[in-house]
């Protein structure tokens, strides 16, 4: 439609005032006495007004002036922002961005009536003045109940703020009249304020955003996404000609200035159509105000790296489920004040709204202490729906269970949000997220809170990639999901990969890893080669919290693929995220892990955290014994339990004494049996050039003695599992599974206690003699 | 010229159309396709398969930018698959746009109107579902394949069904 630039312009200029405004007004609420909150209110208020008057648009600048005038009074300290005149410039926020959006779609102002929202404006500007002159004679205590929350913290501030306040509530009564039926004074000095009053609205912050818009310049989104398209192409041309003059030593040269120029100009466009999460953040400060009062909870919102950047797309397209988590957060996570009271907590909920970076995602958390998610319900509920069955449901670990309230039909029924205080509509959160390559995960302790977190893709267009091969076929594999790749050449096949039931599965550092055969997923029903007979490689991918290990028959170069969107009958396989043109001009389709994971049946992380579970009610002391000090005794390793390492000491072989034949340390006065099953003394005592050379010993604790235990060296710190004795199950003692390797646990109960005092002490002194 | 050589034009009425086909060859059978609904020809791709795809599926091609789901013509008329470079018709149907394989790409035929007759009766059901008529020519018939048919969105649906 046309619309001049000017009206354009200052449509974007006035969105962009009022988006201020609203930043601003949610924080006045907290520092009412904030000058410079003041000031930006009354700069984006005043912009409009000025500007309206310019372009005609009158219905506008009424409005405006009656706000400017309640602002001019605040701006002057003759008025205290309280919480009905927050509420009343909330109001006039809504309706200047009314009007402007009526003017946006149909060039006009709109028929709308203003004259009752004026009215009310006007009234805020009177009754708190008569108010105001009251508290002057009652003072300080009268002014603390003006401020917003009766939060202690609060309460200090304003008491503090109060010291500045009375000079404006004396001098109040005479100017107000003036002041209301006179707008334009409002902007200059009022005529009876005293000097101070004048410089407290300061002009830096204004001349600080001012230099910042300067340097900025506004762009077309659909500008900025067709350049990203071509970026796009062109990364796919870079690989093509990269690949085509590999083997050209003249074209090195401009082949890789081709690839850096590239990689900047990527980087730029992406850079360019990145936001700062702000942008969506700021708007919940409003959303939680209004909510909360008409929920009559006492909510602490909390916003936490908001300078976090994501793409705009992604950014608009997040905003509505982080809007509906925040509802859900406030409507069932949050208790009413007087149950958070009588559970023992803060009456106060705090709703934290996180932002940062992890790998090449941004995580966004929106977590409450409130109520939590009762599992049980869950269960329940999910079972009497259908959506699972009772004995699918008894396997599933807990966090499992919690991810079904984004199941569709989980949430439909009102009767679910009385029960489980969640879940309204959270299919559709996860839905709004996947579209765009997200993904959503909940965590929730009854009575203690819940966390929903939404993890979003940087970018969709480009993504790095490891390209796999099998049944001769290339295929992309998003880094994101992979942490490590493990050969298996033909001739280890066999022991390497170990089976249960045609299970095929791998040690991984003593943990068994599933494993998916990628040829066998992809074409069922064929004859496949042996894994002895070709090489194996093992991508192990993370999934949801799901582990496993694709193994495929070749790799290629990772690349930076392009995400090219597949056609329905494609995409409704399941297995195929996209499909993207690599360097060598193949196609490759892009392997969604998750997807993998759950077709073959690979489930979270279910079955370890239930081992834990039972592992800690047989013995407690089980989880901790876990990690070992890897040492090395002449030659051969051995594992001391960390648990029970005080500390490593470096004494030279001079100082170990002994005992008959039992070698101790006198160390600062105590006396510590050395453990030498290594027989480093032994053979140290042969060698007289040893003297002088330095013995390390690993000071343990055992039962309520200490003992040293001599070893050559140090190596490092792992954790171990258990060992289980073929056949029988039954757990090894004395060794562990550290770095794949068994590995002998150094017995330190059986090292010999030294003779007791009263028996054999004459006997110790000789020897020591 | 090829206006001449068809034999609607010789026997041309005032209300007769002319229509311009293309003409694909499958094994021994002479197919068509309205130009009107063909985007590009692209000669002797090579699609990339796509494990675990319906079967009429005949795998994905780079195609300006973006990645092309064909159909297997060959598949969908129970013939053998075959081996080395094959022709795509470049279609747009009411799903986005996918592409046909073929053997090979004929000429352009104008036909007639005139021509045209329906499916015959006789024909058997999974034919039926795919062909939209035919054109008598001189010394052939030229069997018509309608593209919102081969779409494959809508052949998945058929084959779930």
């Amino acid at each position: 439609m046309a619309m001049d630039e000017l009206t354009r312009e200052f449509l974007i200029e006035s969105q962009e005032g009022l988006d201020r405004m609203e930043r601003c007004l949610t924080e006045l609420e907290e520092r009412p006495k904030d000058a410079n909150l003041i000031g930006e209110i009354f700069r984006a208020v005043h912009t409009i007004k000025g500007t309206t008057g310019f372009l005609g648009f009158t219905r506008l600048e009424k409005l405006a002036h009656a706000g400017e005038n309640l602002l001019g009074l605040l701006r002057e300290g003759k008025l205290t922002a309280d919480r009905p005149i927050i509420t009343g410039l909330l109001e006039l926020l809504d309706g200047l961005r009314s009007i402007l959006k009526s003017i946006e779609a149909l060039d006009n102002e709109g028929a709308g009536e203003d004259a009752q929202l004026i009215g009310r404006l006007e009234v805020l500007q009177e009754p708190q003045q008569a108010k105001a002159s009251a508290q002057s004679q009652v003072s300080v205590p009268a002014l603390a109940i003006a401020a917003p929350t009766g939060k202690p913290r609060s309460r200090a501030k304003s008491s503090a703020s109060a010291r500045i306040l009375p000079p404006p509530a004396i001098s109040a009564p005479p100017p107000p009249a003036a002041n209301a039926a006179e707008p334009a004074a409002a902007p200059a000095p009022p005529p009876f304020s005293e000097p101070e009053q004048v410089t407290v609205p300061p002009k830096s912050s204004a001349s600080s955003t001012g230099t910042a818009v300067e340097s900025t310049l506004r762009v077309d989104v659909t500008l900025l996404n067709r350049m990203m398209n071509l970026v796009g192409e062109l990364v796919l041309t870079r690989n093509q000609v990269l690949q085509a003059t590999a083997g050209d030593s003249n074209m090195t040269l401009l082949s890789r200035r081709l690839d850096m120029v590239t990689a900047d100009l990527r980087e730029s466009v992406m850079k360019a159509r990145m936001q700062p999460v702000s942008n969506i953040f700021s708007k919940m400060p409003r959303i939680v105000r209004d909510l909360s009062q008409s929920l009559g909870r006492k909510v602490r919102l909390q916003l936490v790296g908001q300078e976090t950047e994501l793409d705009k797309s992604l950014l608009e397209a997040i905003k509505d489920p982080l809007t509906h988590a925040v509802r859900n957060s406030l409507d069932h996570g949050i208790e009413p004040p007087e149950v958070r009271a009588a559970a023992g907590k803060d009456p106060e909920g705090i709703l934290q709204l996180r932002a940062s970076h992890e790998g090449s995602h941004v995580v966004i958390e929106v977590s409450d202490d409130g109520a939590g998610i009762a599992v049980d319900k869950v269960r329940l509920k999910a079972i009497e729906r259908g959506l699972i069955t009772p004995e699918r449901a008894a396997q599933l670990a807990e966090r499992e269970l919690l991810q079904l309230v984004f199941l569709p039909g989980f949430s439909t029924a009102a009767a679910v949000t009385n029960v489980s205080g969640r879940g309204v509509g959270m299919d559709v959160v996860r839905t709004n997220v996947e579209k765009i390559g997200g993904k959503v995960e909940i965590d929730s302790r009854t009575g203690k809170g819940t966390t929903l977190r939404l993890r979003i893709p940087l970018t969709l267009a480009i993504i790095p990639a490891l390209i796999v091969r099998t049944v001769e076929q290339s295929f992309a594999l998003p880094q994101g999901a992979l942490s490590e790749l493990v050969h298996i050449p033909p001739e280890r096949a066999a022991k390497a990969i170990e089976w249960i039931e045609g299970a095929p599965l791998y040690r991984l550092r003593g943990k068994l890893l599933p494993l998916v055969f990628l040829d066998r997923l992809l074409m069922p029903g064929i004859q496949h080669r042996a894994t002895t007979d070709r090489d194996n490689f093992i991508a192990v991918l993370n999934a949801d919290g799901r582990q496993f290990g694709l193994v495929v028959d070749g790799l290629a170069d990772p690349e930076e693929i392009v995400v090219k969107p597949l056609s329905m009958v494609l995409k409704s396989i399941g297995l195929y995220s996209g499909a993207t043109v690599l360097g060598n001009a193949d196609l490759a389709l892009i392997l969604d892990p998750g997807a993998i994971a759950l077709r073959a049946g690979v489930t979270m992380n279910a079955d370890d955290e239930a081992k834990h579970a039972e592992e800690g009610e047989i013995d407690t002391d089980q989880s901790a014994n876990l990690e070992y000090l890897l040492v090395e005794m002449a030659g051969r390793q051995a594992a001391v339990p960390l648990k029970d390492v005080l500390r490593i000491e470096q004494v030279p072989f001079s100082r170990i004494e002994y005992i008959g034949y039992r070698p101790v340390l006198n160390f600062e006065g105590q006396l510590l049996p050395i453990e030498d099953a290594g027989g480093i003394l032994t053979a140290a005592q042969g060698d007289p050039l040893n003297a002088d050379s330095n013995l390390v010993v690993v000071v343990c604790r055992e039962g309520n003695r200490q003992v040293g235990i001599a070893v050559s060296h140090v190596l490092d710190v792992a954790a171990g599992s258990d060992l289980f004795e073929a056949g029988s199950s039954q757990r090894a003692g004395g060794v562990t599974l550290l770095k794949q390797r068994v590995t002998g646990v150094v017995d330190l109960g059986g090292v010999e206690p030294l003779p007791v005092v009263e028996t054999a002490a004459e006997e110790w002194v000789e020897a020591v003699r | 010229m090829s206006q001449m050589r068809s034999e609607g034009s010789r026997r041309k009425q005032a209300k007769a159309t002319l229509v311009e086909m293309c003409s694909v060859r499958l094994g021994e059978g002479m197919f068509a396709v309205p130009i009107s609904h063909i985007l590009e020809i692209v000669g002797s791709a090579r699609p990339q398969p796509v494990p675990l795809a319906p079967s009429f599926v005949g795998g994905l091609v780079h195609y300006r930018g973006d990645v092309l789901t064909t159909v297997s013509m060959r598949y969908l008329l129970g013939m053998p698959p075959r081996e080395g470079p094959q022709d795509i018709l470049v279609l747009e149907s009411a799903g986005g746009c996918f592409g046909l394989l073929v053997d090979s790409v004929c000429e352009v035929l104008t036909v007639s109107s005139e021509d045209y007759e329906p499916n015959p009766s006789i024909l058997d059901e999974r034919r039926r579902a795919l062909f939209a008529g035919a054109y008598k020519l001189k010394d052939k018939l030229l069997v018509m394949l309608d593209p919102e048919r081969l779409d494959p969105m809508r052949l998945g649906a058929a084959q779930a069904a």
